[in-house]
């Protein structure tokens, strides 16, 4: 969803020896709004965090590391943003596992009805509140939940299982959250690959199996890379679901940030822990489109 | 290759899909569910069928004054990210602007950028200029990262249309103002549309930039949702939730039907 249309504007390039038309004003507005309700404030977060207090209260304020050191003096905050991009990660993974099977099959469905049928099976969630599907979650994996109680009933358990307030429930949660974006992003590039040469591949004697692992798995990997750097980006900045999930036992960054706005009223080490996530941020957006920028490129997929 | 096994792969791969499938709505449909069984908690399995969490979710005030706000929100989102996302649009794809595809990248990153780190820079903008956190705030807020939706969408209708309809218009005579209004504008009106309906519900949902720019008693609907489970979860909730539904639901329908849901596939 967050996918650049680098594409999109490829072909104007060859127009540009034509020089800028007047056309190119009407960006002015959304730019004018970016850059008030944007870069601005982006930019206030980074003086924030270098300044020791709120200049607009307190004019005494003055030029300082400390938040930047006291993110880096506790081991509490490194174990935050550890545990953020472990989640991340754990996160990102079973999203791709649960989501090649899916984008696969709807990048090669024949029937126009049945593709329509995936596609809303899949946007529906998507465009379902954050915090709705959630609560989805805590009624499914708490104590009292659905599974809980069916597994009792059943009496193949006597305590419930430990299935939220935890990693684990976080991590299901978020990938029912995030799967979709990673369902999205694999159709397009699945289903831009050649079903032909998987054909000759069976052709030749290998197993489907076979064709798939040494034909089809390889000529998505850009694919596979650009979902998943989609799906760690939004999951290390994921809030309500560790908040909701994970309950006293996981922290991440996302979090922490909150809590110093909400209750320690420190605006500055908010925002030194917010230029922490927004480099890292920054690092899988720029490897992202660079992605994106060679697949639209890459004559061989189309 | 045995026709046996090709088949035991067949149904391998169909349960497996079928499993997913699940995964993905089942949670959805269990929400329903709770929404509609008359236990004061939430307790599984559901004992009957009542519609008092809804009489509860619609007599509860704070619960419709968010829905109010989120309501009115999201249509000055829709109106707002429309017009200035189809005009950027426009620009990008036929403006001849060197530099094109990294200010696309540019107005596509409020998606992939942490939308809590947005909410924190505007909350800390506001405060800085001493301004407070008034709705329209939350507005351009919830407009910053609904543009790239409408942008996303028009720019798609516009990389499949004939640039030789709008010349030959013009070559005929017609002022280029006339050009817009009578070839170029029916012609994307599809991608704004299906922006526009993205806007919408992208920002009715909306959670982690508005738990920056609300004040008390004037939350949005996620919001007060998000308050009231961290001590409640009852069916209230539940119903609350089946509003958010419904509206993914009724908008995905309403997607296909004008634009098809394919379009958005496209990367």
């Amino acid at each position: 969803m967050a996918s650049v249309a680098l594409d999109d504007v490829a072909p104007h390039q060859a127009m540009r020896r034509r020089g800028v038309s007047p056309i190119a004003w009407l960006a002015a507005p959304a730019l004018l709004l970016f850059v008030i309700f944007f870069v601005l404030p982006f930019g206030a977060m980074a003086v924030l965090s270098l300044l020791s207090g709120n200049p607009a209260t307190n004019p005494n304020v003055i030029w300082t590391t400390r938040h930047y050191e006291r993110f880096l003096g506790d081991d509490l905050y490194s174990d935050a943003l550890w545990s953020t991009l472990r989640i991340g990660l754990i996160t990102t993974v079973f999203s791709l596992l649960v989501g090649y099977p899916l984008a696969h099959w709807m990048a090669r469905m024949k029937s126009r009805i049945g593709h329509a049928a995936l596609l809303m099976a899949v946007i529906a969630p998507m465009l379902t509140g954050i915090v709705v599907r959630t609560f989805a979650w805590m009624t499914i994996l708490q104590d009292k939940g659905v599974i809980n109680t069916t597994l009792i009933g059943m009496g193949l358990i006597a305590k419930p299982l430990p299935l939220m307030y935890n990693e684990f429930g976080t991590i299901v949660a978020l990938v029912h959250i995030y799967v979709p974006f990673m369902v999205l992003t694999l159709t397009g590039v699945i289903g831009r690959i050649d079903e032909r040469l998987e054909q000759a591949a069976r052709n030749l004697g290998a197993t489907r199996m076979r064709a798939f692992i040494e034909v089809t798995l390889p000529l998505s990997m850009p694919g596979i890379l650009a979902g998943s750097l989609l799906v760690f980006a939004l999951a290390i900045s994921a809030y309500v679901t560790p908040f909701l999930m994970g309950g006293t036992n996981v922290l991440t960054l996302p979090m922490l940030i909150y809590q110093q706005v909400s209750s320690s009223f420190n605006v500055g080490f908010a925002g030194a822990l917010g230029v922490v996530l927004l480099v890292v941020s920054l690092f899988i957006i720029v490897a992202y489109n660079r992605v994106l920028a060679r697949l639209s490129g890459d004559e061989a997929l189309t | 290759m045995s026709a046996r096994r090709l088949d035991a792969g067949r149904v391998a791969y169909y349960t497996l899909n079928g499993a997913i499938l699940t995964f993905l709505l089942l949670p959805l449909a269990i929400v329903a569910v709770f929404a509609l069984n008359p236990t004061p908690y939430i307790s599984f399995p559901p004992v009957g069928v009542t519609l008092r969490w809804f009489e509860k979710f619609f007599a509860n005030e704070d619960f419709m004054r968010s829905l109010w706000l989120s309501l009115r929100v999201a249509a000055m989102v829709l109106v707002l990210s429309t017009v200035l996302g189809a005009m950027c649009a426009l620009a990008l794809a036929r403006g001849r602007l060197p530099g094109a595809g990294i200010l696309t990248a540019f107005f596509m990153s409020p998606l992939m950028l942490p939308a809590i780190l947005t909410g924190l820079a505007l909350f800390q903008v506001l405060l800085l200029s001493g301004v407070g956190r008034p709705v329209w705030g939350l507005v351009m807020g919830h407009t910053l990262v609904a543009v790239p939706y409408v942008l996303r969408t028009t720019l798609a209708v516009l990389a499949n249309f004939d640039t030789r309809v709008e010349e030959a218009a013009s070559s005929l005579g017609a002022s280029p103002v006339r050009v817009f209004f009578e070839v170029t504008l029916p012609l994307i009106r599809p991608g704004v549309i299906a922006g526009g309906i993205f806007a919408f519900i992208v920002s009715f949902d909306q959670f982690p930039i508005s738990l920056f720019l609300v004040l008390p008693k004037g939350e949005t609907l996620p919001v007060v949702l998000f308050n009231y489970m961290k001590f409640d979860l009852d069916g209230a909730i539940a119903a609350a939730s089946m509003v958010s539904i419904v509206m993914a639901l009724s908008v995905v329908l309403l997607l296909e039907r004008v634009i098809g849901l394919k379009a958005y596939v496209k990367l």
